[in-house]
């Protein structure tokens, strides 16, 4: 109770900038550092106010390096080092960390730090710039979004998640929930928001697959990216519309510079749906070219139909391909790289939520048990998706001055999707929707440094985007052709007004043009041309008290062109058994969003914890409205109109860890969401329920070379959703379900080499349960029990770093 | 002291070797490089500009059912009636249109279904293409209000009811309904599917007529 009092009293306590003797003492002790000696020393009393001392030095002269970045990753938090390479980290709880150092012309490098350390630290960079003495930091990654409360799932999560797509590995962020269609199509729910409201960028580039609707997953290979990173805020500043509910960031580990050949060879085996999946990477640098990284990486999946605990799910099988190429250089004046990936995937639609009208689905919901169940198997039959994405994106960057650096990236993708209906005479085999979507587009990036009180990057970006209906399916298209055209220019400004406090401004203007082409419903070709013009802005502080507490807060604006599904979309959707109606007349929702974030730690490092407080006013919010029922000769159909509204989301999401001793740990991570339709005065629907996961983690010694050992048992309990609109879903809100996992992972070392060995089990006790955001809940139980087992073999310098 | 240091060392990842490539060199291929992805973008940009909107192709809708009629012959061929369910529009728009004859009191009919599509130039009869899949179809209807009984009097390759083809004995005077329904892959084997119960059949509606049709006996 104590601490918890104290890290209470330590959020609330402001303090003030203090003037810097210790930069003072550091001018004294810069000589000893020059010399390559070891003088001062800190240790200080209390749990959470350690001091690390320490320099950034040139390997090759032992001179200090001015102006180096040091950052301790696992707070998030960043010093400069002053203008002799030395830097100070104060306030920090004992514990293990790691500490990045960047300094522009060097490889940066990574340490891992113990506290409390009594001796000063000495970070040694290769720094090569006789011409370049004057250099300082272009930061390394200025886009650090101040103010945006952002989660990661980190390479060692995503591995132990290994098998899961990446909607439901982004669920391990508290505030993420998944949307689906069955076991098969998930995509993340950000905040209550999904689809085109959150922008998912993948390699730094726009993912366009979402422009196409609810019932797609995000084609994205999950074996492809390190870490996913959420930003919980509306960042339209620096990625542009979509970003409504925030941004998730899909990217790999940087380029190995040196030489030396690392890789990587990982095998699944996962029981419901008895199958599997590889994935092998491969990556290092060229002997005698320095500076110059490649990575090659091919991987895959297939699984057989799903099983629920009491029947199977048919025709739910997945396969998926990608394989991708890297190919870079980077020197401390240039960098450039080339991209290219690919992604396959073709998966079952399940088949008893193929419904033919509003009887079928009232039968359904009535019987409680799927219409079809048939033998398991691993062919996938009509209804199916079938999906490729393609991305080729190659950049380059150059150091104009000491602190300026201008970098430029253009990217193509393409998008392709072909969906199967079950149809007579034969036309099973012909798509029934067969998209294609090729997007390029343009940014051109400047950093620049206008003082140390003041820097920022400002930046052009441009788009250009086709999609078209490949003639042949006979049914009357769901997505119109379209051409949509943007461009979009930015400033973002940072401004560290001291070691504990920085602020950031920024501000965006979009452009946005969209030329549609489609046949009405009296079979008239109709070419009408919508324009957007949308502004952002951001206004962002990040704070951190003297015991490495941090308090994040940002107020942004975010916008989403309408799509043009909601605009003229006209006729059945037989994914849904609805009619949708589009109105053309729809425009821009416009979003406000704050995010308070606050991190602290308490009881001497063993208490963390990390709250993020949401609230969004969107205006003009889209969705579909029901309005009255329409009959076709296939029976009685309701009828959905796109109409806007304005909503009101706020939230909590949290995550709170309790450390007992070194081997025994407690974590609990937490979100709720309230949504309302201010228009209707109604709840919005489909908003994710309240959700808790209590986790015991135990991490034991190393043992022989057994090391990286860790259990852990997880507890997720999902309550009944309370809040839904009255009259708009065909069923009550599914009950509240718990659901048990424990996982286990060891590494083996022999050698150079390691063997990690990770099992994993889920829903352990088989529970039969209904998601409220699973669209298929109407038909049938969400997957049973599953246990994935993965070997992962690596050899080389470690990826994961 | 001199462990320390040793230590501080072999913090560092990798020690790095300097590197001692020629500079200028370098930069003209970057420089290359550089420029080439900057007419990469122009190249696009033009390609833009040019690109229309594609054109979508035709709506040539293939799988549309508009109409659905039931032709009657009474036993000795004597009476021809029909009954007429269409919805020219298609789904949404204008509400169907349903015409039915009045049929005499115990009087047998043989009946036979057609179904077409009627949105375009020629008329498709899609009858063929179930008969074509008799397996995967069957017809149900659904009498309310009436006494008369519909049996099936065809079937597919395993025996089991399609009911393009039934009997419908027409009961005692009076006003009732009959809804027709078809429905795609149902499990023609679940109980009482085979003597038109559709509580089981499972599988997904292609035709249902709502509202239904009007049955008016005489």
């Amino acid at each position: 109770m104590r601490c918890i009092l104290h890290l209470l009293r330590s959020l609330s306590h402001i303090h003030y900038p203090r003037p810097r003797p210790h930069l003072l003492v550091f001018k004294r002790a810069i000589l000893p550092f020059i010399l390559g000696a070891i003088t001062s020393a800190s240790v200080s009393q209390s749990a959470c106010d350690h001091v690390v001392r320490g320099a950034v030095i040139d390997d090759h002269d032992g001179e200090g390096l001015g102006l180096a970045e040091i950052r301790v990753v696992e707070l998030a938090r960043t010093v400069h080092a002053d203008e002799e390479g030395a830097f100070i980290l104060d306030a920090l709880c004992a514990g293990r960390y790691t500490l990045r150092a960047v300094h522009v012309g060097c490889e940066p490098v990574e340490l891992v730090l113990e506290v409390p350390r009594s001796r000063p630290l000495r970070i040694r960079l290769e720094h090569h710039v006789a011409e370049l003495k004057e250099v300082e930091v272009a930061r390394e990654r200025p886009d650090e979004n101040v103010g945006h409360a952002q989660q990661h799932v980190d390479a060692g999560a995503m591995s132990r998640e290994a098998g899961k797509g990446i909607a439901e590995m982004l669920a391990l962020v508290p505030g993420v929930s998944t949307l689906r269609s069955g076991p098969t199509i998930g995509k993340p729910v950000l905040h209550g928001l999904s689809g085109n409201r959150v922008l998912t960028l993948n390699q730094g580039v726009r993912q366009e697959d979402q422009q196409w609707g609810t019932e797609h997953a995000p084609d994205l290979d999950p074996f492809s990216s390190d870490q996913l990173t959420v930003v919980k805020g509306a960042a339209a500043v620096q990625y542009g519309s979509d970003a409504i509910g925030g941004v998730v960031i899909a990217e790999p580990v940087e380029l190995p510079r040196g030489s030396g050949t690392s890789g990587e060879l990982r095998t699944l085996g996962i029981l419901n749906g008895r199958g599997g999946g590889a994935n092998a990477r491969l990556q290092g640098g060229i002997k005698g070219m320095r500076g110059i990284g490649w990575r090659v990486q091919g991987g895959g999946k297939y699984l057989g139909d799903s099983e629920a605990p009491d029947y199977v799910l048919s025709n739910t099988g997945v396969r998926e391909a990608g394989l991708s190429a890297t190919l870079g250089y980077r020197d401390y004046r240039w960098n450039a790289s080339v991209y290219n990936s690919w992604f396959s995937r073709e998966l079952g639609i399940m088949r008893a939520a193929h419904i033919g009208n509003l009887t079928d689905l009232r039968n359904a919901i009535e019987s409680g048990t799927p219409w079809y169940v048939g033998e398991r198997t691993y062919a996938i039959e009509a209804p199916r998706q079938q999906a490729a994405h393609q991305l080729l994106k190659t950049e380059a960057g150059y150091a104009i001055g000491p602190r300026t650096h201008i970098g430029l990236t253009y990217a193509r993708q393409s998008n392709d999707r072909q969906e199967y209906d079950v149809r007579r005479a034969g036309r099973s085999a012909i798509p029934a929707l067969d998209l294609s979507l090729i997007t390029h587009t343009g940014d051109a990036v400047l950093k620049h440094w206008l003082g140390p009180h003041i820097h920022g990057k400002m930046g052009l970006s441009g788009t250009s985007q086709v999609n078209r209906n490949i003639p042949g399916t006979g049914v009357r298209p769901l997505v119109p052709n379209y051409r949509r055209r943007s461009a979009g220019v930015f400033v973002l400004e940072h401004f560290p007004v001291h070691e504990r406090l920085e602020l950031e401004a920024g501000a965006r203007v979009e452009a946005a043009d969209l030329a549609v082409a489609y046949y009405d419903i009296d079979d008239v070709l109709r070419t009408p041309d919508h324009r957007f013009t949308n502004q952002a802005w951001s206004v962002g502080a990040n704070y951190r008290t003297r015991d490495s507490s941090e308090v994040r807060f940002n107020i942004s604006t975010a916008y989403r062109p309408p799509h043009v599904s909601e605009l003229y979309s006209e006729g059945l959707h037989h994914g849904a058994a609805a009619i949708e109606l589009g109105d053309p007349d729809l425009a821009s929702e416009r979003a406000h969003k704050a995010v308070l974030d606050l991190r602290a730690h308490g009881c001497g490092g063993r208490l963390q914890a990390d709250v993020t407080l949401h609230a969004s006013s969107i205006d003009g919010f889209i969705y579909l409205r029901p309005d009255g029922v329409s009959l076709t000769i296939r029976g009685a159909f309701p009828v959905f109109r796109y109409v806007a509204t304005d909503a009101f989301l706020t939230g909590l999401d949290a995550t709170i860890g309790y450390r007992f001793d070194t081997h025994w740990k407690w974590r609990a991570r937490g979100s709720t969401v309230r949504a309302r339709d201010r228009g209707a005065g109604q709840w919005l629907f489909q908003m994710p329920a309240d959700r808790i996961e209590n986790s015991i983690l135990y991490t034991p010694a190393e043992k022989g070379t057994w090391n990286a050992l860790e259990f852990e048992a997880t507890v997720l309990s999902v309550f009944r959703q309370q809040r839904v609109p009255a009259g708009l879903d065909f069923t009550a809100a599914p009950d509240a379900y718990h659901l048990i996992g424990i996982s286990a992972g060891a590494t083996k070392a022999i050698g150079k080499q390691r063997i990690r060995f990770a099992l994993r089990a889920e829903n352990l006790l088989d529970t039969a349960y209904r998601d409220l955001l699973d669209r298929f809940r109407y038909y049938a139980d969400a997957r049973g029990m599953d246990v994935v087992l993965s070997i992962t073999w690596s050899f080389g310098k470690r990826m994961d770093g | 002291m001199k462990s320390e240091l040793n230590q501080l060392k072999s913090m560092n990842l990798e020690p790095l070797k300097p590197m001692n490539m020629d500079h200028n060199g370098r930069n003209r291929k970057m420089a290359f490089a550089l420029g080439a992805v900057m007419l990469l973008l122009a190249a696009c940009k033009k390609d833009e500009e040019t690109a229309p909107v594609p054109t979508p192709p035709a709506t040539n809708e293939e799988e549309v059912i508009t109409s659905l009629e039931l032709h009657f012959h009474s036993s000795g061929g004597t009476e021809h009636k029909h009954f007429n369910w269409r919805d020219l529009d298609g789904a949404g728009g204008a509400d169907p249109v349903v015409t039915a004859d009045t049929l005499s009191a115990d009087t047998v009919y043989m009946v036979e279904i057609v179904v077409l599509d009627e949105s375009g130039d020629p008329v498709e009869d899609i009858t063929a293409e179930i008969e074509g899949e008799k397996e995967a179809h069957q017809f149900f209807y659904q009498v309310s209000g009436s006494t008369t009984t519909v049996a099936y009097a065809d079937a597919d390759a395993n025996g089991q009811p399609v009911g393009l083809m039934t009997t419908w004995t027409a009961g005692a005077p009076g006003a009732g309904t009959v809804t027709v329904i078809l429905r795609h892959e149902p499990d023609k084997s679940a109980p009482g599917v085979s003597t038109g119960d559709i509580t089981q059949a499972g599988g997904e509606t292609d035709i249902e007529t709502v509202p239904p049709f009007p049955l008016v006996i005489e």
